[in-house]
């Protein structure tokens, strides 16, 4: 029953803070604003007799073009969730801050952490079981039958799974960075640039093909198709591995937030 | 007597910003990343006939996290704490505080950008000498640096724009870092009329190869961008309660 009352509390927790809700929406309505743009622009060329002026014109593509958004979704679910804890109140309630209540309610560090990143992951799941429908039903409304969909369901669905993945990773490494400096200003930047086209790690693949197991460059396959650059690992040992970087930083927060004083 | 009085504004924010660790560090911080970027590009680049400001230039899209961040802290630190309730006792009239702090940040982004730019040419220089791929510059290059400083601190107003507008730290970064890093790439691909967003317009400065807008016509609507985002979080900031 304890652990399950400390998700309950996290939860409630989390889905107090507007920032949370900001980042939802930065996720759902941004890629929804982008699917908009990109299919309208879609069908235009499909209806001028255009498709080649296109990268692509299935509306699963188009719609999946806009998940980088989505990802900084998770990454600032990730992030407020613990710095919320360590930001100071105004001066007029004391001027405390949220972690010392915690840990006195909850003084098992351990289980305080996990419950954290059980909210991540669930936030982060719910918000991509949301988003990816809508985005990937407002681009079919849009371009309708003019552009055929070359995207098979099953493979549409491994897609999405994947692309979930990969987004509650993001929001759990996210998390344990966040735990390590107890700021979100690292990780925001950390995270936001290596989802971007200017990603440090992407740039380092053309010095060292080690930098392929760096996380975010292990997991982009899971979005598979036009998000890939060439090389580097598969959609599944690429999971695996980012999966491997999620772990281990959480145990290094979990080591450091036990040890270190609140 | 005003003139007196913002200059003493400008000189007690410097002061401010010079003394606030998270600053400081920050612009320490960007210095050496483009520095050590510079050297990393140099040494990728040296067989695609690269010059020390070609692999400088490749280096800015990834500096420029630096700066936002630099724009941002000057504003956003004021409400982490009581801070902003010093400030403005000090200094009651807020408009005066709002533009002596702005210059305050507007100095001190040029002199980082200006150092950044210098510094990462200078690293790339020696990168590529070592490497036995030094090309000689031209005056045109000098132009190119210059064009870098004006984008870098265009990016740093921007960004402290945004902090006058939202306040606080960590909505105005991810909005400039989402709008700058994910949505301005994805619009430019999807659409031309991304040029018109600030951050592609004020690319223009240091690399212009828009069809419609040129290096000053890309300053001025960056410009443009900038007064209308402050001008409406200094409404925002002179009328509403601290």
């Amino acid at each position: 029953m304890r652990p399950f009352n400390t998700v309950a509390a996290e939860l409630r927790k989390a889905t107090t803070l507007p920032a949370v809700w900001a980042g939802i929406a930065v996720a759902l309505f941004g890629s929804a604003a982008i699917t908009l743009i990109n299919a309208f622009s879609t069908r235009a060329a499909l209806d001028a007799g255009h498709p080649e002026a296109r990268a692509f014109t299935s509306p699963f593509e188009t719609a999946f073009a806009a998940m980088p958004l989505g990802t900084v979704g998770a990454v600032v679910i990730g992030v407020v969730i613990f710095s919320s804890e360590y930001t100071a109140h105004s001066v007029e309630v004391g001027g405390g801050r949220q972690i010392t209540a915690t840990l006195a309610a909850i003084p098992h560090r351990h289980t305080v952490l996990a419950a954290k990143a059980t909210v991540t992951i669930l936030l982060v799941v719910i918000l991509a079981a949301i988003t990816m429908p809508v985005t990937v039903g407002i681009a079919r409304l849009v371009i309708g039958s003019a552009g055929a969909e070359t995207v098979p369901l099953d493979d549409a669905v491994e897609r999405c799974l994947g692309g979930a993945v990969y987004w509650a990773l993001t929001g759990l490494i996210a998390l344990a960075i966040t735990v390590l400096t107890r700021s979100g200003i690292i990780p925001l930047i950390v995270l936001i640039v290596s989802n971007s086209l200017v990603s440090v790690s992407l740039l380092l693949t053309n010095l060292t093909p080690l930098a392929h197991w760096l996380p975010d460059m292990a997991g982009r396959r899971l979005f598979g198709g036009l998000h890939t650059v060439e090389g580097g690992l598969d959609a599944l040992p690429g999971a695996l591995v980012m999966t491997g970087w999620a772990i281990l930083l959480l145990t290094i927060a979990a080591v450091v937030l036990r040890r270190r004083d609140a | 007597m005003n003139l007196v009085r913002i200059g003493n504004v400008i000189a007690a924010e410097l002061d401010k910003l010079r003394t606030l660790p998270a600053a400081t560090l920050t612009a320490l911080g960007t210095i050496l990343t483009g520095i050590l970027l510079a050297a990393a590009l140099a040494a990728a680049d040296q067989h695609v006939e690269a010059t020390a400001t070609t692999v400088t230039l490749r280096s800015v899209p990834f500096v420029q996290v630096g700066f936002v961040l630099l724009g941002i802290l000057p504003m956003a630190h004021e409400y982490t704490g009581r801070q902003i309730r010093v400030t403005l006792s000090a200094i009651p009239r807020r408009s005066i505080l709002l533009a002596g702090k702005i210059t305050a940040t507007a100095l001190t982004l040029v002199l980082t950008a200006a150092v950044t730019g210098a510094a990462s040419t200078a690293a790339a220089a020696l990168t590529l000498r070592s490497l036995g791929a030094f090309r000689e510059m031209t005056a045109d290059d000098l132009w190119h640096l210059a064009g870098t400083t004006c984008y870098l601190t265009l990016i740093g107003l921007i960004s402290h724009a945004a902090a006058v507008l939202v306040r606080h730290l960590i909505p105005a970064l991810v909005s400039v870092l989402g709008l700058i890093l994910i949505l301005s790439p994805l619009l430019a691909g999807l659409t031309e009329h991304a040029r018109w967003l600030p951050d592609r317009a004020a690319a223009q400065v240091y690399d212009p190869h828009d069809t419609m807008l040129t290096a000053g016509t890309g300053l001025l609507v960056a410009l443009a961008w900038i007064v209308l985002i402050a001008a409406t979080g200094a409404t925002r900031f002179i009328r509403r309660d601290p």
